[in-house]
C-alpha cells in the first residue's frame, strides 16, 4: 500500500515536470499580452510529431530531432503571434475565439498527415526501466526530461530574474505603459515570450513522444492541462507553476492507482473548479486575480 | 423590403424545403443535422453577445438536455414532445452548477465550462444505472404522428427543428429589443458603471446562461429522439461546441440569423465538400473559417448581408 502510494507520487512528479514545461509557456505569454493561447498545446503535439516523423522516416534519434522541431515550432509560435497582433477589435473574445481556431487547425493538420494512430519512440534507449532507491520505478526518458526540464526552467527563471530582456518580459506583465516608458519595446518582448514558450513546448513535446504515447488530440488535453495547472499556481513565477504541475501529475496518478484511468481528467478538472471558486488568485496569492 | 424578409424566409423555410426536399431522406437529414447545430450556435451567440461570455462548453447542456429527455421517456413514458420542454429545462437546471463560473473573466469562464463539459460526460459514462454508460441508450422513443403528419419522419424531425430554432431566435431578438437587451449592451460598453447604477448585472448574466443552456437543451433533446441513440461520447462530444462556436464566428454572431446561416453553410459545405476531399482531419476547414472570419470580418458574414438589406438598422451590437 505505501509503495504502490510512494510509486504513484515518484510518477506524479516525473509527469509533473513537463506539465511545468508547458504551462509556464502559457504563463509567459499570458504575461506579456494577456492572452491565453488556446493553442499552446498544439505547439507541444507539433514537437512531438516532428520527433516522430524525424524517426519514422529518417532514423533519427529523438533528441537529434529536437532542432528541426525548434525550428518548426517556433515558426508556427510566431506565426501565431503575428495573426495574434492584428486583432484589434474586441481583443479578449476574438483572440480566444482566434486560438482555439489555430488549435483545431493544427490538430487537423497532424489528423490529415499522420492519421489517427497512436504512436511513442521505438528507441528502446528511453523505455528501459530506471530503478530509483531499489523500489521506485520510471522509464529513462522520464527520468532524464524532468531533469532536463527543471535545469531548463531554472535556465528560464534566470534569464526572468538577470537578463534585460528577462526583466523586459516581467515589466510589461506587471505595467504594460510604464514598461514601455523604461525603454521596452513590447512587440520584440512579446515576441520574445513566444519563442520561449516554443522554446519549452518543443521539449515537452519529445518528453511526451519518448516517455508516453502521441496521438492528435493530445495538444488540445496539454492546453486545458497547462491552463488548469497556471490557475492552480496563479500565473506568477516559476517555481509556483513547478509545484502546481506536480501537484496536477500527482492527482492524477493517485486516481488512477487507486480509483480509475479513465477518471484521471476528471480529479484534475475538480481541482481546477474547487481552486476557481474557492482561490481565485491562485494557491499561492499573486495580484493577478483573475475573477472580479 | 425587410418587412417581407422574415415572413418571406418562413414561408420557404416550412412550404417550399419540405415540399423540394422531401422526397429525398438524405438531404433532408443533412438540413436536419445543420439546422441541429444552427440551434446550438443561436444559442451560443445569444450568450457570448449579450452576456458577453465565450463558452467552450455547450457539449455540456447538449449532453444534459439529450439524456434528460431520452431517459424520462424510456423510464417513465413521457411522450417526447413533452420530452424537448423537459430536456431543455434539465440543462438549464445544470446551468445552475455551473453559475458560480459567472464572476470569472473571459478565458477562465471558457475553461471553467469546458471543465463542466467533461465532468458531465464522465458523470454520464459513470452512472450506468442511469444513462446505460459508454454502452449508451438504443431505441429512444422517435417523435409520434400528429394530425396526419409523422413526426418521427425526416420531414417531421426538419419541421419540429426549424420551429425550434425560430422559436429560440425570436426569443433572442426579443430580448435584445427589451429593457434587458439595453441593459445588457450598456454592460459590455462597461460592466462597472452599469451595475453602478443599478443593473443587477449577475442576474442579467445567469439569466442569459440558463436561457442558452435551456435551447441547447431542447435542441439536445431534438436530436436524441430524432436519431433514437444516445451514448456519452457522441451526446457530449466536443463538435457540439466547435461546430456552433464556427457557425456562429461565420455568420456572424452579434446577429439573430447570422448563426443559423452560418450552421447551414457551414454544416453543409463540411459534410459535402470537405468530407469528401479529406476524409481526415477535414474540420481544419473551419479552423481556418474561424481564424480568417477573425482576421477579416470579426462580424461574420451576416452584417456584411445585412448591411445591404437593413439599411440603417445596421447596429447589430446588442
Amino acid at each position: 500500500m505505501l509503495s504502490l502510494t510512494l510509486q504513484a507520487l515518484f510518477s506524479g512528479v516525473l509527469a509533473g515536470g513537463y506539465y511545468a514545461m508547458v504551462a509556464v509557456g502559457l504563463a509567459l505569454v499570458f504575461g506579456t499580452m494577456r492572452i491565453i493561447n488556446l493553442a499552446h498545446g498544439e505547439l507541444v503535439l507539433l514537437a512531438a510529431y516532428v520527433a516522430y516523423a524525424a524517426e519514422s522516416q529518417y532514423g533519427l534519434n529523438p533528441v537529434m530531432a529536437i532542432p528541426f522541431a525548434l525550428v518548426i515550432v517556433g515558426a508556427s509560435a510566431a506565426l501565431v503571434y503575428a495573426l495574434l497582433s492584428r486583432i484589434d477589435q474586441d481583443r479578449e473574445i476574438n483572440s480566444l475565439i482566434l486560438t482555439f481556431g489555430l488549435g483545431i487547425i493544427l490538430t487537423n493538420a497532424v489528423l490529415m498527415i499522420w492519421a489517427a494512430d497512436i504512436h511513442s519512440t521505438t528507441a528502446p534507449w528511453f523505455q528501459e526501466s530506471v530503478v530509483v532507491a531499489d523500489t521506485l520505478f520510471a522509464m529513462r526518458s522520464e527520468v532524464v526530461f524532468f531533469v532536463g526540464g527543471l535545469v531548463l526552467m531554472a535556465g528560464v527563471h534566470g534569464w526572468l530574474n538577470h537578463s534585460w530582456q528577462g526583466r523586459a518580459v516581467r515589466a510589461l506583465s506587471s505595467n504594460r505603459n510604464a514598461a514601455k516608458l523604461m525603454g521596452v519595446n513590447p512587440r520584440r518582448t512579446e515576441i520574445l515570450s513566444f519563442l520561449v514558450a516554443a522554446l519549452l513546448a518543443t521539449f515537452a513535446g519529445i518528453a511526451i513522444y519518448t516517455g508516453k504515447t502521441i496521438f492528435p488530440s493530445l495538444g488540445h488535453v496539454m492546453t486545458v492541462k497547462a491552463f488548469i495547472i497556471t490557475v492552480l499556481a496563479g500565473m506568477g513565477s516559476i517555481p509556483g507553476v513547478l509545484i502546481g504541475a506536480v501537484m496536477i501529475g500527482c492527482i492524477e496518478s493517485l486516481t488512477v492507482t487507486y480509483v480509475s484511468a479513465s477518471l484521471q481528467e476528471l480529479a484534475g478538472m475538480i481541482l481546477f473548479l474547487v481552486v476557481l471558486f474557492v482561490m481565485p488568485s491562485g494557491l499561492f496569492g499573486g495580484r493577478k486575480a483573475i475573477a472580479r | 423590403m425587410k418587412r417581407f424578409l422574415v415572413p418571406a424566409a418562413l414561408a420557404v423555410a416550412y412550404v417550399a424545403v419540405p415540399l423540394a426536399f422531401g422526397g429525398n431522406p438524405y438531404v433532408m437529414g443533412l438540413i436536419v443535422a445543420a439546422l441541429t447545430i444552427g440551434g446550438i450556435a443561436v444559442a451560443w451567440a445569444l450568450l457570448g453577445n449579450l452576456g458577453g461570455m465565450v463558452s467552450f462548453g455547450h457539449a455540456a447542456f447538449f449532453g444534459v438536455g439529450s439524456y434528460t429527455s431520452a431517459v424520462l421517456s424510456m423510464k417513465l413514458g413521457v411522450p417526447p414532445l413533452a420530452g424537448l420542454l423537459l430536456g431543455g429545462l434539465g440543462a438549464a437546471i445544470a446551468s445552475i452548477a455551473t453559475m458560480p463560473a459567472l464572476r470569472l473573466k473571459g478565458p477562465y469562464f471558457a475553461l471553467a465550462i469546458l471543465a463542466y463539459a467533461h465532468i458531465f460526460q464522465i458523470l454520464a459514462t459513470e452512472m450506468t444505472g442511469v444513462t446505460g454508460g459508454a454502452g449508451g441508450l438504443l431505441s429512444i422513443p422517435r417523435f409520434p404522428t400528429l394530425l396526419g403528419v409523422d413526426l418521427g419522419s425526416k420531414t417531421g424531425g426538419y419541421v419540429i427543428i426549424l420551429t425550434i430554432v425560430v422559436l429560440s431566435a425570436a426569443a433572442y431578438a426579443a430580448i435584445r429589443r427589451s429593457a434587458w437587451g439595453l441593459a445588457l449592451k450598456a454592460m459590455h460598453d462597461t460592466e462597472i458603471a452599469t451595475r453602478v447604477i443599478g443593473v443587477p448585472s449577475t442576474h442579467l448574466k445567469a439569466a442569459m446562461l440558463a436561457l442558452s443552456a435551456f435551447i441547447t437543451g431542447v435542441v439536445g433533446a431534438f436530436n436524441a429522439h430524432f436519431i433514437n441513440f444516445l451514448e456519452p461520447d457522441y451526446a457530449f462530444s466536443g463538435a457540439w461546441t466547435v461546430l456552433p462556436i464556427a457557425a456562429a464566428i461565420f455568420g456572424g454572431y452579434r446577429t439573430v440569423w447570422g448563426p443559423v446561416i452560418g450552421a447551414l453553410t457551414i454544416y453543409l459545405l463540411d459534410q459535402l465538400v470537405f468530407k469528401e476531399l479529406m476524409p481526415h482531419g477535414h474540420q481544419f476547414v473551419l479552423g481556418m473559417l474561424l481564424v480568417g472570419m477573425i482576421l477579416l470580418s470579426p462580424g461574420g458574414l451576416a452584417p456584411i448581408l445585412g448591411r445591404r438589406l437593413e439599411g440603417g438598422q445596421r447596429h447589430a451590437h446588442a
